[in-house]
């Protein structure tokens, strides 16, 4: 049932944001080492090697790489309404933006794990250098985008019953997290789209 | 807020609190308890019996040196030895003793609050720690314990020079560890930052405080680097990638660089902390103040954010190109500062208060002592031709264990005392406490000085015996004794401490007239910490007579009681300005059971059956679905 | 000088000292293995330009967060650290951010200048 009485409280003007989007902060700024970790094995590892991509592998598609993109992180857009529509208690509205997102997300990791399964087929993982990076922070980036949509259906499924102030704090830290994982997506693809240069 | 003298009313609001915030007795209580001091205090024990285990390594491994030419035990398990001695010391010990347990302890104290902001993940980190440890150990019994190093270098431990069990064990027992740091970590932060007392500004916050979110920001941005470095070395091993293989475009070095980019900031987040214990005892042994305490404050801080950036001094003897060490020199050169400005801070704190040495301040004497003794010898190392020169020797292992036993583990003991009364309602005696203290000093100076001159005089690390001849016997001979000394001196403190717990007289609330805010409660606290939530306007709450004086008011007249459930407030971040109440969890037993079901996960994967760690995970998942299918309003 | 502007200087002042030097480390040692890889030879990385450039806009960044930090703590000598916020709090941290300042400056100064007099790609 929606806690009516939590919703002014906290559409109302809170001075900070909740402990429960620290958290999220906390999570997204780890994970972003991690990937920092894993760029900068990228061109540690280029540094020594020529040419890049080595011989025999071919350089990263652009096309349909970038649409991809281009789509995930357009899904920013209705998850920022999404969290806006929560605070203002508008439950409709809030429930169809994030499953707008969540589909958008789903059919994007789902397209992707057909892509890189298909690029594994020509080009295996244990090629060398070049294959094993390149994979890891491909593959890293898509669990993240699953983690986006893991994160959205439980948050759909809590919103079935309505808002409560745990659940307020979830739409504002889980968007925190989708925004992330659209930046994060960004940086991967720019690092691996580079070695066309 | 004491029991002594306090009104009807305010005792009605303090059993009212006792109600609601009531433990569960018996052994489902501490299993599924999600209190801070519980969890602390669990933290504790399991660190203590892993100290244990890391001390016997360590005495072995002394045992085989003392003499050359032993065969106490053979080459293979002396690398065992030492490897998991590290592995123990650092990820079993220091870390989660400092953080774990003191950290859990008396953060939420010292800040005024009723727990941690994310209870039951508390409960998390401290079962996957547990469940980490096992799985580490289960290796030991085996046989198959890592054997490359706690710093695990390639290739040695690649599959090629490695085929056993022994490095998957360590790759995969490292993340496991991770997990649970970086959630504490995480915890740290965003409790320091949303549930200090209202008016507790950061420029009124104790240095403790202060210590331990440094450490955990450099876990948090430390330990990803040593995720990365672990998860290529595990797929390098089994899956056959080419991450750290230079005949495929590979390179060793990588290995290298990630583990250190984890592993310098990693031995400033093992010390600060015990900066942090430091900077708590010296004011309430000297009666005053800090000298210095915004530049104390930012040291800390600084010591860590700075330590990121040295990490490649570690490996001056790899080659390097010039022009990139020295990034690392000058960083190497300069980090020495704020550690600086806290030893002079401390000792001027010593010179100017009254000093009473009882056993917490000798200790801290003693960390000061040890902790400027290793750290000259750590500036000798920014001279990269020197270093060059005793990489991979015993003066190498002399730095970091003065710095490590004198930095880490003396502020510990000496923190145990401190706290002793608070945690356990009794006083320590105090000579054997003194005489234990007098015991470790004479036993870790005689177990590590040698090392210095017997590395200058050539002796290689991780070498399992040497020759006679070499003049080197008399000096390991002296270390092992050292390391025999420094046993019945923490035999002697761990035995003081159990029998005063068993017979000492009671302590009070504040024996020490501490300055923070846990010597305004109970000993031991009550289960709600704190009655009212205090009122808060300088760093040193505990010399506030005022502000006390208004927290007995408010509780007789139900000001920041906070009574209606299992509630804390929150506040902003930066000037704690007074922001919401939140309803906090009660028991929970799915933090044990996430970590079961990921402990499960890490064993099928260090068998290689990985489809079926792939359903574990799902079983992570719904155990995850489980602990958010209630939310804390209901529970 | 207003609340608003005095926290912004601070912030500026502590926070601005810390990345620019983070920056100038990252970015000078990835010039330094760039230029020295056989993968990046092709690239044709001039180290003197390029360390050159860096450090000179770190020491300047660097010096503009040092004066901002002295800046808020003239501003707030009435105030003592111990004071309430946001008075107590922005002195409190413009006085670490003023030894930080320094700290940073120093390291900036002393591995761009080795990174520029060090014969490049000399292998240590």
């Amino acid at each position: 049932m929606t806690d009516y009485v939590a919703v002014p409280r906290t559409a109302g003007p809170r001075l900070s944001n909740s402990a429960g989007w620290w958290g999220m902060v906390i999570l997204v700024a780890s994970e972003a080492t991690l990937f920092g970790a894993f760029i900068g094995t990228y061109f540690y590892l280029r540094f020594r090697t020529t040419p890049w991509p080595p011989d025999g592998i071919p350089k990263p598609a652009l096309v349909v790489p970038l649409i991809l993109l281009a789509c995930l992180v357009a899904t920013t857009i209705p998850m920022s309404f999404a969290s806006r529509a929560a605070q203002a208690g508008r439950l409709c509205a809030t429930r169809f933006l994030i499953a707008v997102v969540l589909v958008v997300q789903a059919g994007y990791f789902a397209y992707e794990v057909h892509d890189v399964a298909d690029q594994i087929h020509r080009v295996d993982i244990t090629r060398n250098a070049y294959s094993s990076i390149y994979y890891t922070l491909l593959g890293a980036d898509h669990a993240h985008v699953l983690i986006a949509v893991l994160f959205n259906l439980w948050l759909l499924m809590k919103l079935t019953h309505g808002f409560t102030t745990y659940r307020l704090n979830a739409v504002r830290a889980i968007a925190f997290y989708v925004y992330a994982v659209n930046v994060l997506t960004i940086v991967v693809f720019g690092t691996l789209l580079s070695a066309r240069a | 807020m004491t029991t002594e003298a306090i009104p009807p009313v305010s005792r009605m609001r303090t059993e009212r609190l006792e109600l609601i915030w009531e433990e569960r007795p018996g052994l489902l209580g501490w299993l599924t308890t999600v209190d801070h001091k519980r969890i602390g205090l669990l933290y504790f024990w399991t660190t203590l019996v892993l100290f244990g285990a890391g001390g016997i390594e360590a005495l072995l491994i002394r045992t085989q040196l003392a003499q050359p030419n032993e065969h106490v035990v053979s080459p293979e398990t002396y690398d065992q030895l030492f490897t998991m001695h590290g592995i123990t010391m650092i990820f079993f010990f220091i870390i989660p003793m400092t953080t774990g347990a003191f950290g859990n302890y008396l953060i939420p104290l010292m800040i005024g609050a009723r727990d941690m902001a994310f209870p039951r993940m508390n409960a998390l980190s401290f079962w996957i720690f547990l469940a980490s440890a096992l799985f580490i150990y289960t290796s030991l019994f085996m046989g198959s314990a890592p054997n490359a190093g706690w710093f695990d270098y390639v290739p040695l431990a690649s599959k090629e020079f490695n085929p056993g069990r022994n490095i998957d064990f360590y790759a995969l027992g490292i993340i496991f560890n991770s997990i649970s740091s970086t959630l504490t970590a995480g915890q740290f932060i965003v409790t320091i930052l949303k549930s200090r007392a209202p008016g507790m500004s950061f420029n009124r916050m104790p240095l403790f405080c202060f210590a331990f979110l440094a450490a955990s920001l450099g876990l948090l941005f430390a330990l990803p680097a040593l995720s990365a470095d672990t998860i290529f070395l595990f797929l390098d091993r089994n899956v056959h990638t080419h991450f750290f293989d230079p005949s495929h475009g590979g390179s060793v070095l990588l290995w290298q660089h990630l583990f250190w980019i984890f592993g310098h900031p990693e031995v400033y987040i093992l010390i600060v902390p015990a900066f942090g214990i430091a900077t708590s005892i010296i004011p309430a042994f000297t009666q005053r103040k800090v000298v210095a305490f915004p530049l104390v404050a930012v040291a800390e801080l600084l010591v860590v954010f700075v330590g990121f950036g040295v990490w490649a001094h570690h490996m001056y003897a790899v080659g390097m190109s010039t022009i990139s060490m020295v990034f690392f020199a000058a960083a190497t050169a300069m980090v020495v500062i704020p550690s600086t400005i806290q030893v002079f801070a401390w000792c001027m704190s010593f010179v100017t208060g009254t000093a009473r040495f009882k056993t917490p301040l000798l200790f801290i004497a003693g960390f000061i002592f040890m902790f400027v003794t290793g750290g000259l010898t750590g500036i000798m190392f920014v001279a990269i031709p020197f270093d060059q020169q005793v990489t991979d020797t015993y003066f190498i292992v002399a730095h970091f264990h003065y710095i490590i036993f004198g930095a880490a583990v003396f502020p510990i003991f000496g923190g145990m005392y401190y706290w002793f009364p608070k945690v356990t309602g009794k006083l320590y005696y105090e000579l054997p406490g003194q005489i234990s203290f007098w015991i470790l000093f004479v036993g870790t100076n005689l177990l590590f000085f040698p090392m210095h001159i017997v590395g200058l005089l050539g002796m290689t690390r991780r070498v399992s015996t040497y020759p006679d001849g070499l003049g080197w016997t008399a000096y390991n001979l002296a270390e092992t004794i050292g390391g025999f000394v420094t046993l019945a001196g923490i035999l002697l403190l761990l035995g003081n401490l159990f029998y005063s717990y068993l017979r000492a007289p009671a302590a009070g609330p504040d024996p020490w007239h501490g300055p923070t805010l846990e010597w305004t409660t109970s000993s031991p606290p009550p289960d709600y910490d704190y009655a009212v939530i205090p009122r808060v306007s300088s760093a040193y709450p505990n010399w506030d007579p005022v502000d006390r004086e208004l927290d007995r008011r408010n509780l007789a007249d139900g000001v920041l009681v906070l009574e209606r459930g299992h509630e804390q407030p929150a506040v902003t971040p930066v000037d704690a300005r007074f922001d919401e109440v939140v309803q906090m969890p009660h028991e929970s037993p799915w933090p044990p059971i996430l970590a079961l079901a990921l402990s499960l996960v890490f064993l099928m994967l260090v068998i290689g059956r990985y489809g079926v760690a792939g359903i574990m995970g799902i079983f992570c998942l719904l155990a995850l679905a489980g602990w958010h299918s209630t939310e804390p309003q209901e529970q | 000088m207003s609340v608003r502007k005095l926290e912004i200087l601070q912030w500026f002042g502590l926070l601005g000292g810390a990345l620019v030097w983070t920056a100038q480390h990252v970015v000078g040692y990835g010039i330094t293995e760039a230029e020295c890889g056989a993968g990046g030879l092709h690239w044709g990385l001039q180290n003197d330009v390029w360390q050159g450039a860096l450090m000179g806009a770190a020491v300047a960044c660097v010096v503009a967060a040092e004066l901002a930090a002295i800046t808020v703590i003239v501003a707030t000598r009435r105030s003592s650290y111990e004071s309430p916020p946001p008075p107590g709090r922005v002195r409190f941290f413009a006085i670490a951010a003023a030894v930080a300042n320094v700290i940073f400056l120093m390291i900036i100064l002393l591995d761009g200048f080795a990174a520029i007099l060090n014969v490049t790609c000399r292998q240590g």
